[in-house]
């Protein structure tokens, strides 16, 4: 429970049981009134959702940051890739100065040129993994528009309880803005997107051999 | 055609990153002739205009998701032939039977490997194949 701080010189009254039990009816009141408008339950249902916003946008999270730490890794690896091949055309631009006959003869210029061709493959690899780390930005986009949408619900949800609960004279102006603000296109994505906790669903598969298995078992 | 590059893709998908990755792996196998849709309503025109040998899509789309798309495919005699590979991150169970059932040649869950997008393509170009 939250303590109430009150300046020095105040002291909390003490509170009288007339005073609880107005309070008690009052609560029960604007409970049983929501309940009348048909406000509380939609507004229980949004708030029930929020959880699994909140694990929506822990999965937004470790996945940005997975890929993030992914890309700057391959960068990391790839840069000393090129370093190293910076490094040996040094070397070799001296032998070649130095005897250019020693430096065809003695296999030196082959080494690079395999030595060359062995670390480009490699940086090529880096360079697909680090275009493939870039699917975090469908994936959490995808979970990101069911948060906005979450959120839009929410929103009209409490406008709702807003445009009950004003007096009347201020109400048609929340009215006017809960209108304007269904204007705006929602983002309304009609399939579930990407899993972001599998842990105790027999509903989804985990990965693509799962999918695989699922596939052979009814005969495709 | 046993020659990627003479199989003319559409990679359908409303993030223009996915489609840059698809692309850029399928271009990597070889496979480097291949055009872009963001939904389905673009990719239907385009497959109804232009000759294409096979197609990439995503599921969940504005406008016409995957599964619509694909059962347009199935349903038009002109397209129905066209393999449709399906690259999406619905992992539901029902969503992958649902697919199998319209008609998909193969059905890929997002995150997923070069090794798996390659394997898939390979797998269904080779029924292609043996059919023709």
């Amino acid at each position: 429970m939250q303590t109430i701080n009150l300046p020095d010189n105040m002291t909390m009254p003490a509170a009288s049981p007339e005073i609880f039990q107005q309070l008690g009816t009052l609560t029960r009141q604007l409970h049983d009134t929501l309940n009348m408008l048909g406000v509380l339950p939609n507004l229980q249902q949004t708030v029930d959702n929020l959880p699994d916003a909140r694990s929506r946008l822990n999965y937004i999270a470790t996945k940005t940051a997975d890929a993030a730490e992914k890309v700057l890794n391959l960068v990391d690896t790839a840069k000393a890739d090129q370093e190293h091949i910076a490094q040996e055309t040094r070397k070799l631009a001296k032998l070649i100065t130095a005897d250019p006959v020693k430096a065809v003869a003695s296999g030196a210029v082959f080494n690079f040129v395999q030595d060359v061709e062995t670390t480009t493959r490699r940086v090529d690899g880096h360079l697909t993994d680090i275009m493939m780390a870039q699917d975090f930005h469908d994936l959490t986009g995808q979970v990101v528009a069911k948060v906005v949408n979450l959120a839009n619900d929410l929103e009209a949800q409490l406008v709702k309880l807003l445009v009950q609960a004003a007096p009347p004279e201020q109400a048609h102006k929340v009215e006017a803005a809960l209108t304007h603000s269904h204007d705006a296109a929602p983002i309304e994505p009609k399939l579930d997107g990407p899993v972001v906790n599998a842990t105790g669903r027999t509903d989804v598969v985990a990965n693509q051999s799962e999918v695989d298995d699922l596939l052979a078992s009814l005969g495709f | 055609m046993s020659n990627p590059a003479d199989f003319k893709i559409l990679i359908v998908d409303d993030f223009s990153t996915m489609r840059r990755i698809v692309r850029g792996l399928l271009k990597e196998s070889g496979y480097v002739n291949a055009d872009e849709a963001e939904d389905g309503v673009v990719a239907l025109n385009m497959l109804k205009n232009n000759k294409f040998d096979f197609v990439v899509s995503d599921i969940n789309m504005p406008n016409m998701n995957g599964f619509e798309l694909l059962k347009a495919i199935k349903a038009d005699d002109t397209l129905k032939h066209i393999p449709v590979l399906m690259v999406t991150a619905e992992a539901r169970k029902e969503d992958i039977v649902l697919a199998a059932q319209t008609g998909a040649a193969g059905y890929i869950v997002k995150p997923f490997t070069k090794a798996t997008l390659e394997e898939k393509v390979q797998k269904i170009l080779q029924k292609m194949a043996a059919a023709a």
